[in-house]
């Protein structure tokens, strides 16, 4: 273990990162605080006052912030599945020995989605689904489903959103349980499939313990970012048809900037917030032992 | 022939996978190349002259090539910042020992999860009360706080792989604390921290909401102004698509090249 | 700048009570150009919409640039932006010089004084076109859309009326000779004789956007006598004849594609000039794109009458922007940017502007007959803006607030999530709550809408 270290030298080191930190993440946050406890409309600055937790109790009890974090969650519990399954799937064809080119092609196929734009994602997903020049449609059309209405639909628009995410996000899984999978050492393996041929067997019993790692990663990245979902949603359907796909961060957005009640949206951002660090600290004290 | 079955099946797989990981971007190119009217046949056609006014009127009448120059300056400077900044302090939390350090560690990687809007919106405050919305800088500085946390999370794991001997030794020659990261630790460490350069410079080349938030014209980045078409009148669905591509090729192109790393990454902060 | 100087009131009464005259007292015409001299060099920015009225300006700008020297700096937007843009522009005291307000929005940029009234404009006669002829504009776009509590701010520049666009070839081919007069005959009569075979009678633009409030919701609202609120500023949603027009509404969704909630003014538009749908009622500002073959299948059998009559009347529906000079500009930006709107409103170019695809807002440019063979559209716009309802939206600042719950509650009627009772229920407790916050029903605010 490195020895004692003077403080000085600690915090030279570390002191600019936290001080940034704070100032950029710590004093934005006491003012949203601030203007949370505040009637603080922009379109009526004249009348900023303070009302005390009025905003929080009128989040607290309205119906269409929950059913938008329900909505969030759905999307969580639908896409994180599929995402996890695929993925898996994906990195165990990976895995498989033989192919050598293809597995390079399709491993550098898995990259893109992840690197893209995520607005672009959005955008291109409104061209694709397009009900009459969409080309989802026109591989739907031998199966008879040339004319569906993705984005007039509510189902059909929350499915469209699950499947984008899905096609961004499962490289992502994929990749990380391939990076698992590789891990596991060659002889292991080789000799757990000398004693069976069930692949199951295998990956429950010895491929499994090197996933785990990756999996609680995955979990907890994707929570987040589920919960920070917006710039896909946003150019896709803006939340619409209604309010199908109105995730938290959109609802936010809307009042914040739409409506311009910042008080208000500060309140719905402060306890979006208390939810995300509550997972969090489940997630990674649970889960997540390091440092 | 059960296994050259299994072979079929597996290059069939890879192939579909090859396919749904590309065909978006092929439509997205073939459909910038449209004009409207053939943008808006239906059923698509896949068979078209191409041309290439979307990209002329998107780059030049309407500004994207500034925008793009301007998410370019945006993501290298924060990136190099997020570098500067969080280097030091992951050698710090891998190498030194002091109190509340698991606590400052939790607190880094949390900056990670929170969601842009709850920043966005106080941010937007501050920011108009010091007069600096629409500036560059702005954009540097809040980009941080998504990439810092992930400078920190991914050099503090490979600082941590670094044997200790090494600086043991050049300890006990007297060397500073500065020596050891810059001399020793640093050029080993090297991978990782190209690595944690290239998802920041990713993740703020990606960025949507704090550039639509606050930005309006010097500082608008490409991301911003891809959705900037979206008027419920005229949907320039060409244009949108040529704007989409130029935004996302170099970005794509560049991924695909440090691809290695980028997989590395993922595991990084991941598989252990 | 002498001259101007010597100009003493009478000159002033002289510009603005004579307005036919240009000559002023010693001999000197007005002009653009000596107006502007002082500020030649000076930029105007302006934030404009991605919409045919705003390229037709932008293409007649170097004209109004050369003559001046000022340069005016175009920020476009689209209309789904370009409230928030302003307001953040507003709030953070940023370089617009001109406010670009939709008619809902002037009581929000009047109450804050981000705008500043016109007279302070008018009143000089160094700036006022003695040809400005007040007068000219249509007083009911006027009033609506550059008014506020009795002062006038902007001036109108790109104007709509809700207008009945149909498709004259397929309305032959089911065996009507003209549009239908009513909504209950669009409904009950062209309705099932038009939908058929994949067409279908009419679409109405109802995306979860300001169009969902000011195209779907308000537009069936108002001819059956509904409105959002009552003499006392309640909501009137709960009225029999609100409900009557929501539930007209729901009814006349069977005559629609579906996904109709998603359908903004390109969608509906485009099903139109497709020949997918017979009927749209849609902006006087879209006859460009239905009536060009490049845009439209159908151009040739675009036809166009004011939108039918419900069991209240025509209440066809009213939207549109005017340009007011922004207060937070200096007074050499001030006086430019006003400058430019005068221009840009002007009657001597109201003309070009009809030619070049936007739609003015002077009686003027509409007097000549013939202008109606080209413009298919004139009568019935001319007609739809001789009486309509101002507050067709309420206009006052609480508005962006209140549509945001519009939007909300009311495709959450369309979509059948909620019953009509239960979404206006909902819909007129969160609006009043809106209105009690503001401060309406303490008397604290006077009932202006």
């Amino acid at each position: 273990m490195p020895g004692k270290v003077p403080r000085k030298t600690i915090f030279a080191f570390i002191g600019p990162s936290v001080i940034a930190l704070a100032a950029i993440g710590i004093v934005p946050l006491l003012y949203a605080a601030w203007t949370s406890l505040h009637f603080y409309n922009l379109t009526k600055l004249k009348r900023v006052k303070f009302i005390g937790l009025e905003n929080y109790w009128d989040v607290l009890t309205d119906s269409v912030f929950w059913e938008a974090m329900g909505r969030t969650f759905t999307l969580l519990s639908i896409a994180l599945p599929l995402q996890l399954a695929l993925g898996l799937g994906i990195a165990l064809i990976l895995h498989k020995p033989g192919l050598t080119l293809l597995k390079t092609l399709a491993r550098l196929s898995l990259v893109l989605p992840m690197a893209t734009t995520y607005a672009v994602v959005g955008l291109l997903g409104q061209v694709m689904f397009n009900q009459k020049f969409g080309v989802v449609n026109q591989f739907l059309s031998p199966f008879g489903g040339g004319n569906i209405n993705w984005i007039g639909d509510p189902t059909n628009a929350f499915t469209m959103i699950i499947f984008w995410d899905v096609w961004q996000w499962t490289p992502f899984v994929a990749l990380v349980l391939l990076a698992g999978l590789t891990m596991v050492p060659d002889e292991i393996e080789e000799a757990a499939r000398l004693e069976t041929k069930s692949w199951w067997t295998v990956l429950r019993y010895v491929q499994l313990p090197f996933l785990m790692p990756g999996l609680v990663a995955v979990l907890i990245l994707r929570t987040a970012d589920t919960l920070k979902l917006f710039d896909m949603v946003f150019t896709l359907t803006r939340g619409g048809p209604g309010s199908s796909t109105e995730l938290i961060s959109l609802m936010i957005q809307r009042v914040g900037f739409r409506a311009f009640d910042q008080g208000l949206a500060s309140a719905q951002a402060i306890i979006l917030l208390i939810i995300t660090i509550i997972l969090s600290q489940i997630y990674i004290r649970v889960f997540y032992k390091e440092v | 022939m059960t296994s050259s079955r299994s072979i079929w099946i597996q290059s069939l797989l890879l192939l579909a996978i090859l396919l749904v990981c590309v065909f978006p971007f092929y439509w997205m190119v073939t459909t910038s190349l449209k004009t409207q009217v053939v943008a808006l046949e239906s059923p698509p056609v896949w068979l078209f002259e191409p041309t290439l006014a979307n990209y002329r009127e998107a780059l030049f009448d309407d500004g994207v090539l500034r925008t793009l120059m301007n998410s370019l300056i945006i993501a290298i400077s924060t990136t190099a910042l997020a570098i500067l900044l969080g280097v030091p302090a992951a050698f710090a939390l891998a190498r030194f020992e002091f109190r509340g350090k698991k606590d400052l560690w939790f607190w880094f990687i949390t900056n990670r999860m929170v969601s842009p809007i709850v920043l966005a919106l106080p941010f937007f405050l501050i920011v108009r009360q010091l007069g600096m919305l629409d500036r560059h800088i702005t954009l540097i500085l809040i980009y941080l706080t998504f990439n810092l946390p992930i400078v920190i999370w991914i050099c503090t794991d490979q600082f941590r792989g670094i044997p200790y001997d090494l600086d043991e030794a050049a300890r006990i020659e007297g060397a500073s604390q500065w020596i050891i990261l810059r001399k020793i630790c640093l050029p080993l460490a090297m991978p990782g921290v190209a690595v944690s350069g290239i998802f920041s410079f990713i993740f703020s080349w990606n960025e949507l909401m704090f550039g639509l938030v606050l930005t309006r014209t010097t500082a608008k980045t490409a991301p911003a102004m891809a959705v900037s078409f979206m008027e419920g009148y005229n949907l320039p669905y060409g244009k949108i698509m040529a704007t989409s591509t130029l935004i996302v090729i170099p970005v794509l192109i560049f991924a695909l090249l440090a691809s290695k790393q980028l997989v590395r990454g993922l595991t990084m902060g991941a598989v252990k | 700048m002498k001259f101007k100087k010597m100009l003493g009131t009478t000159a002033m009464a002289a510009g603005l009570c004579f307005g036919a005259s240009n000559v002023l007292a010693d001999g000197h015409a007005w002009s653009l150009e000596k107006a502007a001299e002082p500020y030649a060099g000076t930029t105007v920015d302006v934030v404009f919409l991605l919409r045919p009225g705003y390229e037709a300006i932008e293409a007649m700008l170097p004209e109004f640039e050369e003559a001046t020297g000022i340069k005016v700096n175009i920020i476009k937007h689209p209309y789904e932006n370009a409230l928030g843009e302003q307001v953040r522009d507003f709030v953070a005291g940023g370089d617009l010089d001109v406010a670009l307000i939709d008619l809902v929005w002037i009581g929000n940029f009047a109450e804050n004084d981000w705008i500043v009234p016109l007279d302070k404009f008018t009143s000089n006669p160094d700036l006022a076109d003695p040809d400005l002829d007040m007068d000219d504009f249509f007083p009911l776009v006027l009033n609506a859309f550059g008014g506020w509590n009795g002062t006038i701010y902007g001036l109108p520049v790109d104007n709509y009326s809700g207008l009945l666009f149909y498709n004259s070839c397929m309305l032959e081919e089911a065996g009507f000779d003209g549009p239908p007069k009513t909504w209950d005959d669009l409904k009950n009569v062209y309705g099932p004789a038009l939908t058929k075979d994949g067409k279908y009678a009419y679409a109405l633009q109802s995306k979860r956007n300001e169009t969902q409030s000011a195209d779907s919701f308000a537009r069936m609202l108002w001819p059956f006598g509904g409105s959002f609120l009552n003499d006392e500023f309640k909501s009137n949603l709960m009225s029999e004849e609100s409900l009557a027009g929501l539930q007209f509404r729901q009814d006349l969704m069977q005559y629609m594609p579906d996904g109709i909630v998603a359908y903004d003014h390109a969608e509906t538009v485009n099903a139109f000039s497709q020949g997918d749908v017979a009927m749209i009622t849609e902006w006087s500002a879209f006859y460009s794109t239905v009536v060009s073959p490049e845009t439209s299948k159908i151009a040739d059998c675009v036809e166009i009458a004011p939108e039918p009559t419900g069991p209240a009347g025509r209440k066809p529906a009213l939207g549109g922007f005017s340009m007011a000079v922004a207060a937070q500009a200096d007074d050499a930006e001030q006086a430019a940017a006003y400058l430019f709107i005068q221009w840009a409103t002007s009657k001597a170019n109201a003309g070009e502007y009809l030619e070049r695809g936007g739609v003015p807002a002077r009686q003027s440019a509409y007097a000549d007959p013939a202008l109606a063979d080209t413009y298919k559209f004139i009568p019935a716009l001319v007609e739809s803006w001789q009486d309509g309802v101002p507050e067709f939206r309420p206009r006052f600042a609480e508005w962006p607030e209140i549509t945001e719950i519009v939007q909300e509650w009311g495709t959450k009627i369309m979509l059948e999530e909620v019953s009509i009772e239960e979404g206006v229920t909902e819909l007129g407790a969160r609006m009043e709550e809106v209105l009690e916050d503001a401060g309406y029903y303490s008397g604290d605010k006077p009932l202006a809408q």
